[in-house]
């Protein structure tokens, strides 16, 4: 440091004061200049694009010669996705809703004013409120629509498709990746080579995961071939039913990110301290016991960020649908993202950016939702 | 306890010392770790072994082991690599490009932004943020409705809007924090790629920038930018401030600081955010698809192009693709392994 | 070394390159002159550009640059390619159906004075339905035709002759013959194999097979009359018996094949085909050159081929139903039996960019020639790789060439005939072209399709749906200039 200063004394004077005006005002406008190039770079090619598509969902584009033409058509693009021609293929088919059907929604109902009038009597802010209101609106909407398709024997459209990718995925990426963590943390030998190992598959393109797992899911040429025969399975494929399809998708979904959750769990675990593990351990509590009272509650706050980043993640699943099953049989398979790659595909970029909204209205909500509720309130509560 | 009183029972269930295991829960928690590596290990295996298989191999039902089940050869391997290695190595040394450059450029970017938002405080007024939101609507609409060039009326709103809060600014009260521009730059990547590739499309096509390296490059870097920010935001939180306040009495500027001392201590965040950051640009599709015809286009885009429709899958092909693929990722992995097993991302999720 | 490479070019070229455009070309004419084509990958299609490419290159200097992307992405590209005016890319090569939104947008350069000033490209010998129809758009020609499709029906001889069942002509025979022949050992492995072969995947290929089984129940006049609307209305011409029977026969069919054909593509029909495990297969013309390929071993010379299977109760369109063949309503038909081969997606075909450079237009129109001149196609369609079939009489006149591929004369002429059969029959049926195809085929229809094979809808449910569908497409695009793109590609004018 003292060095660059004499050096630079040793230079002509007028220099020098131009170079130190010049460094004093850059380190004035510091705090600008460090985040300008990050707001800037989000602003155009977040913020523009995402004004833009807003515009497109609204009206029809359509290419011609030398450049395009927007025709403005309101909410119709919207409204043929909830209750026009497509319908069905994004909420689901409805035609009538079942007794239990009826059952499961009112509990929900119930449960939700339950909710809502717990948080008015314990503390009440308006924006809060307002956000409750649609994390209820969110979660009774997504009650009804599995309560009107699942459970009264129709078909749900991508909404649902994609709410149990989501959820489906995530319950077991982190089922299995707390395990492996819990394994991994253990006192064993070789525990870099299962580190590397079990981190192989984050590293694979989507695409060709997916065409890996159309390979080894191949009833006929695929590896376990041999086994569906001898289970008596010859005849049923899993890419013609519409469960067994989803789950084979969850499961290549799972295996390329499981050792996401597991990399960054084994981390936390091994960052709790030993001391009190060894002292319970010393008193003779069961793994059980130590892992419920001592572990669990220190990797609550890592699981929950965890899980939101493989939440938002997951709500973006395209390749795997696309090329495993192309969203079929039927509309099977089609998550909310392929939906709109379709509509894209087919020169439909109004109905691709409505859909595309949609999809950004539901994650941000059910993310947002998550983070308030469960990532913030775990924090707090162990804080206290 | 007194060891003679011990069973061979007991001594199969208890750990023989703490910090140890007993035999018993060792032999399900190695069998367990054999049972996951092989299921991560069989699909690559597969994949390995069906790069070597002809094509009459692949079609004609399951063969598992080479030399015995059937002969390899290394057709397809030749044929990427010798013959057809124009298109193999353009598309490979496409994606080492974008995916380096992009990454160097979201972790500088990003890692600046991460520290700003620890270290200092910003207060941005929320009237000039609304005013800024609705003059570039009211372009927007100029440019949609009137056909205005939208050079001109980009440059006139940001002009209007600066006016608007050199004079009006200072009369608003509320303003945003810290918390709130970086839950915005997280946000960000909540974003689906599919809702804004249309419009960057066609922004690159204004600017003639479509199928060029830089556009890949730039599109990448703010895709990932709200992973760097949000990892690196809590990681810098961590450096502890004594280090910074020293320097900063010796006169070192703010940039100088970061430069000299926060990122030589951020050294394992930023290895780990940067695997993290070059993995997923390395690995990315569907942007790709959109914005590359052939100059820029990547290495996923070879792999989906071994589907060759209406002649079937050349799975063999795919396989070699996948494989070279992988390659040099897990070399950045093995390398920097022992970064990301130090907890260094833990850090940022502890929240 | 590079001064003798393009003195020899230019020497061959100059020779060579005079006939290939009317005699109006100068030595190495388009020297420096480098032409982008874009096209799905290869080694299909794709392949035999570069090579013919670098034929070419050779001859006229122009540099050819085949660019490839992922087939699902190949229209797309091309249209905001040429519509944004990004224009990288001089010529397109893709499904002759796709270039009416291209030529709507005034994308395309007009072909007519080219091939009319073009002697080498012989354009009386294209088949009359390439010819008069697959290449031009509102009378003009657009495109330059490199691949002829359009579906047929193969079955397997030895199996059928052994059997004595004989080739289906309808689709009661067809299913027939399918059931006789599923579960036997087709390929003598020791395993069951199957019936009846039809791919049957989503967002692939299988709206072609659709389409292919439901013209014949619904096009009886002629190539002009077509069969997806009402020339007077606008109205799909789908919400009726005759897709409802096509759809069910196309499900009915499904019982016969593998357990997932819903999840298979044509490329997983072929290679069981190629493998011997199917009995009867509906596809394009490309079964007969792969037989003789080195995979198809087990289905050499055991192959033959017909046009697809007809009907004898087609569509009555003022009612919605479906009536007897009678010599009125169905005059093309042959033993009261209508048939009306598909040219499903019409055939990979070349459109040059109208805001290219004049020079490598001219120079682009003389590859796209010099692709579909007799004296390269003729010996190109005889290759299965190429993904290449036949599209000119010349090459259906001339067993020599197929036989020196590899044919044996007896397939050759059982092949060839039957091409002929489709491809002169005067009820052939011509695939959609008009703005919105993708949308119509690719997005409605395929998607109804695959709910109804999975079983999510019924057939009546199917058709109303898709009926709902296009109609919507129809009023967005304007059913006043959706209508006349309708008829102009049908040559209907007036």
């Amino acid at each position: 440091m003292s060095n660059a200063r004499t050096y630079r004394v040793s230079n002509s004077e007028h220099n020098q004061s131009l170079t130190h005006r010049l460094s004093e005002w850059f380190d004035r406008q510091a705090s600008t200049l460090f985040i300008t190039p990050a707001v800037i770079l989000i602003l155009v090619f977040s913020i523009f694009p995402l004004v833009a598509s807003l515009v497109i969902a609204f009206s029809r584009f359509r290419l011609r010669a030398g450049s395009y033409q927007v025709r403005f058509v309101g909410l119709k693009n919207f409204e043929k996705q909830f209750f026009g021609s497509e319908q069905f293929h994004f909420l689901g088919t409805f035609k009538g809703m079942s007794v239990l059907g009826y059952a499961v929604s009112a509990v929900a109902a119930l449960l939700v004013l339950w909710w809502l009038y717990r948080y008015c009597r314990r503390q009440f802010w308006w924006l809060g409120f307002i956000g409750r209101l649609l994390s209820a609106a969110m979660g009774l909407g997504l009650v009804l629509l599995f309560s009107a398709t699942l459970l009264s024997g129709h078909q749900f459209g991508t909404l649902g498709v994609t709410v149990f990718y989501v959820f489906a995925g995530c319950l077991i990426q982190f089922v299995i990746g707390l395990s492996l963590a819990l394994l991994c943390s253990q006192p064993i030998r070789g525990k870099t080579f299962f580190r590397v190992v079990f981190f192989l598959p984050l590293m694979i393109t989507p695409i060709g995961i997916g065409y890996a797992f159309r390979m080894l899911a191949d009833t006929t040429k695929g590896p376990f071939s041999p086994i569906w025969q001898l289970a008596g399975l010859g005849d049923f494929s899993w890419s013609t039913d519409p469960w067994a399809a989803r789950i084979f998708i969850v499961i290549g979904d799972s295996w390329q990110w499981i050792p996401f959750v597991f990399i960054i769990l084994l981390a936390a675990l091994e960052n709790i301290p030993r001391d009190h593990h060894e002292a319970a351990q010393v008193d003779g509590a069961s793994g059980w016991q130590i892992f419920r009272e001592i572990t669990w509650p220190q990797l609550v706050p890592v699981a929950a960020t965890v899980m939101l980043i493989r939440l938002i993640e997951a709500f973006k699943l395209v390749d795997l649908p696309n090329i495993m099953t192309s969203g079929g049989p039927g509309i099977a398979t089609e998550s909310m993202s392929l939906h709109s790659y379709y509509a894209w595909r087919s020169l439909d970029l109004g109905q691709s950016s409505a859909i595309a909204y949609l999809l950004l209205f539901t994650t941000v909500i059910i993310c947002v939702s998550f983070f308030n509720y469960v990532v913030v309130g775990r924090i707090r509560r162990n804080a206290a | 306890m007194p060891v003679h009183s011990r069973s061979v029972v007991n001594r199969l269930f208890e750990a023989p010392a703490i910090g140890r295991m007993a035999p018993a829960s060792a032999l399900i928690v190695y069998g367990l770790l054999a049972v996951w590596t092989a299921v991560v290990c069989f699909p690559l295996y597969w994949i390995l072994i069906t790069s070597l298989k002809s094509a009459a191999d692949v079609n004609g039902g399951p063969v598992y082991l080479p030399w015995i089940d059937f002969t390899p050869s290394l057709h397809a391997w030749r044929e990427l690599l010798l013959i057809d290695y124009e298109d193999t190595l353009r598309s490979y040394l496409n994606s080492i490009v974008i995916a380096v450059l992009s990454t160097l450029l979201c972790i500088s970017v990003g890692s600046m932004a991460a520290y700003a938002l620890a270290r200092m405080t910003y207060r941005p007024k929320f009237g000039n943020i609304l005013m800024f939101v609705l003059v570039m609507i009211a372009a927007f609409v100029v440019i949609g409705k009137l056909g205005v060039d939208w050079k001109l009326a980009v440059s006139v709103a940001l002009a209007v809007w600066f006016l608007l809060v050199r004079s009006i600014g200072r009369h608003f009260t509320k303003s945003v924090g810290n918390a709130d521009i970086l839950f915005w730059m997280i946000s960000q990547r909540i974003l689906p790629p599919i809702v804004t590739v249309v419009p960057i499309y066609i922004m690159f096509q204004n600017l003639r920038m479509l199928d060029t390296h830089l556009a890949l490059i730039l599109t990448y870097a703010v895709v990932n930018l709200p992973i760097v920010v949000w990892l690196m935001y809590d990681f810098m939180n961590g450096i502890p401030l004594e280090l910074e306040e020293s320097a900063q009495l010796d006169g070192a500027s703010r940039f100088r600081t970061f430069w000299e001392i926060i990122l030589p201590l951020a050294k394992p965040g930023l290895a780990a955010t940067t695997l993290l950051v070059l993995i997923l640009a390395w690995n990315e599709y569907i942007l790709a698809v959109f914005l590359t015809t052939s100059n820029a286009q990547t290495i996923p885009i070879l792999v989906s192009a071994m589907n060759a429709g209406e002649r079937g899958i050349l799975w063999w092909s795919m396989c070699v693709v996948i494989i070279v693929m992988i390659i040099p990722v897990v070399f950045m992995a093995i390398v920097l392994q022992r970064f990301i097993s130090k907890g260094v991302l833990l850090g940022a999720v502890k929240g | 070394m590079k001064k003798t490479t393009s003195f020899l070019s230019g020497v061959i070229g100059g020779t060579l390159l005079a006939s290939v455009v009317g005699g109006s070309a100068v030595a190495a004419e388009f020297d420096g002159i480098e032409i982008n084509i874009l096209t799905r990958p290869g080694p299909v299609i794709a392949q035999r550009l570069v090579e013919r490419g670098e034929e070419f290159t050779a001859m006229t200097g122009a540099k050819i640059r085949v660019n490839e992307v992922p087939f699902a992405e190949l229209f797309q590209k091309i249209l905001t390619d040429w519509a944004t005016g990004t224009n990288s890319i001089d010529v397109g090569v893709f499904a002759s159906g796709w270039a009416v939104e291209l030529a709507d947008g005034d994308l395309l350069e007009d072909l007519t004075p080219y091939v009319e000033a073009d002697e080498k490209l012989q354009f009386d010998d294209i088949a009359p339905f390439f010819r008069e129809f697959n290449q031009k758009i509102g009378g003009k020609t657009k495109l330059i035709t490199i691949d002829g499709d359009f579906q047929m029906l193969y079955y397997r001889r030895d199996i059928f002759d052994e059997m004595g069942i004989a080739p289906p002509r309808n689709w009661e025979e067809y299913m027939a013959a399918a059931k006789a022949t599923h579960g036997k050992d087709l390929n003598g492995d020791g395993e069951p194999d199957y019936g009846s072969c039809i791919f049957k995947k989503r967002n692939a290929q299988s709206y072609f097979a659709i389409m292919s089984v439901a013209a014949a129940f619904s096009q009886t006049q002629g190539t002009g009359q077509g069969f997806f609307f009402d020339t007077d209305t606008m109205k799909p011409l789908i919400n009726n018996e005759a897709w409802i029977e096509a759809l069910n026969v196309y499900k009915a069919t499904g019982e016969y094949g593998p357990a997932e054909e819903l999840n298979q593509d044509i490329g997983d029909t072929r290679a069981l085909v190629q493998s011997g495990r199917c009995a009867l297969a509906i596809d394009w013309g490309d079964i007969g050159p792969l037989s003789i390929d080195e995979a198809g071993a087990a289905i050499r010379d055991k192959m033959g081929a017909t046009v697809m299977p007809g009907t004898s109760r087609v569509l009555d369109r003022e009612t919605g139903k479906l009536v007897d063949c009678t010599p009125e309503i169905c005059p093309h038909a042959v033993d009261g039996i209508n048939i009306s081969p598909f040219a499903a997606f019409g055939g990979w075909s070349g459109a040059i960019n109208k805001k290219a450079d004049d020079k490598v237009k001219a120079a682009a129109y003389a590859f796209l020639s010099y692709m579909n001149q007799p004296e390269q196609s003729n010996l190109d369609v005889t290759m299965g790789w190429t993904g290449y079939n036949p599209y000119r009489n010349s090459q259906l006149d001339d067993t020599a060439n197929w036989v020196a591929a590899g044919f044996s004369e007896e397939f050759a002429l059982n092949y060839l005939g039957a091409i002929k059969d489709s491809l002169n029959n005067p009820n052939m049926a011509s695939d959609l072209r008009i703005p919105g195809t993708a949308q119509y085929q690719g997005n409605v229809l395929d998607r109804e399709l695959a709910r109804f094979l999975a079983d999510e809808i019924t057939a009546a449910e199917a058709v109303a749906n898709i009926e709902e569908g296009w109609e919507e497409i129809t009023e967005d695009f304007g059913r006043d200039s959706q209508r006349e793109m309708y008829k102009s590609s049908l040559g209907i004018t007036n």
